[in-house]
């Protein structure tokens, strides 16, 4: 596989998704199943290096990509991660832009406290899986 | 008018001061890559060192944080970019998004290239499940420094609605941007009152 065509591919993965993780179902589809590029043990293994790693978790684009294409394929995949946050910038341009008007204003406030509320499960499972795995550690005696 | 943050006409420009490039660039890549198993828990690290130092205020950091979660792709890398640029345009938005990926994606890459076994080492195992602990409850801090203004502020009840709706279209299953597609709806047809 080319890695003009594996950099097209995260791309349209991440595109279409609003999470790291949410990309994951796309990739599979078309770098394990469609282009046969990868195995999907290959792919676990990335998503669980992904999370082994600093950062934010979607990083486990950059195993993918080195999965595929090697060290070059890894600049690749890190490549296709990070294309999408510049479009946040003319994003912040337009919310600047219409700010000044109280319905915008609510609106980004309702935005801001919604995005609060969705935060809270993602923590709290987060707990939760630790919680119950180091409860199982200690029960092993560590 | 006043909007929860007690300030007039809702601007969300940043507050005045602001880091050196280099100094965004060190403490980006210092606190953005402090935790592991949620980004988010990292921007709760870099949003405490910017308010301790008078460079972010919480209007600010929500107002990045809802751009960041309508951007595609990873909300931490979105964030980073509007938070880069914002101090200091396109080469504060580079040194960001670079300072926030490229430490994590030289790991992975290591990772993967020697294909490291990581669960073969309990130690490790143990280590990694304490930091997403902590991780958990930086995400839960997040939460609270986003929502805390409003909670606090003149509109406690229409907080608690959005936060119920929230809840119910997630609980519901529905996308994340669904559910801040019909908050941002919900906030435009409950505009503040006007003060007399």
């Amino acid at each position: 596989m080319s890695l003009l065509l594996l950099y097209a591919l995260l791309l349209k993965a991440y595109v279409t998704s609003f999470s790291g993780v949410g990309a994951l179902p796309q990739i599979r589809q078309d770098l394990v199943v469609t282009y046969q590029a990868m195995t999907d043990e290959d792919l676990s293994r990335a998503v669980l290096f992904g999370r082994s790693s600093p950062g934010p978790v979607g990083l486990y684009i950059v195993s993918v990509g080195h999965a595929v294409g090697g060290v070059p394929g890894a600049f690749v995949g890190w490549l296709a991660l990070v294309t999408p946050a510049f479009l946040a910038i003319p994003m912040l341009a337009l919310v600047r832009r219409w700010l000044h008007l109280a319905r915008m204003r609510t609106a980004l406030d309702a935005v801001i406290v919604g995005s609060a509320t969705l935060l809270v499960p993602s923590g709290i499972l987060l707990m939760r899986e630790a919680a119950v795995q180091l409860a199982a550690f200690v029960a092993a005696g560590l | 008018m006043r909007d929860a943050f007690g300030r007039r006409g809702g601007s969300s420009d940043p507050p005045g001061p602001r880091p050196a490039l280099s100094t965004l660039a060190w403490l980006v890549a210092r606190d953005a890559n402090q935790t592991i198993g949620s980004g988010m828990a990292s921007i709760e690290l870099l949003r405490r060192t910017l308010e301790r130092r008078g460079w972010l205020d919480d209007r600010e950091h929500g107002v990045l944080n809802a751009v960041a979660r309508f951007t595609p792709g990873t909300n931490v890398l979105a964030y980073l970019a509007a938070l880069g640029w914002s101090y200091h345009g396109a080469a504060g938005a580079a040194v960001s998004v670079l300072g926030g990926s490229v430490p994590g994606s030289v790991m992975v890459t290591l990772l993967t290239a020697v294909a490291a076994s990581i669960d073969r080492w309990r130690a490790v195992r143990v280590a990694l499940t304490a930091a997403t602990l902590v991780a958990g409850g930086l995400v839960l801090a997040n939460a609270w420094s986003l929502v805390r203004p409003y909670v606090r502020g003149p509109r406690v009840r229409w907080t608690l609605a959005s936060i119920a709706l929230a809840a119910a279209l997630d609980l519901a299953g529905a996308t994340p941007v669904r559910v801040l597609l019909v908050l941002a709806i919900w906030g435009t047809l409950t505009p503040p009152r006007t003060a007399p």
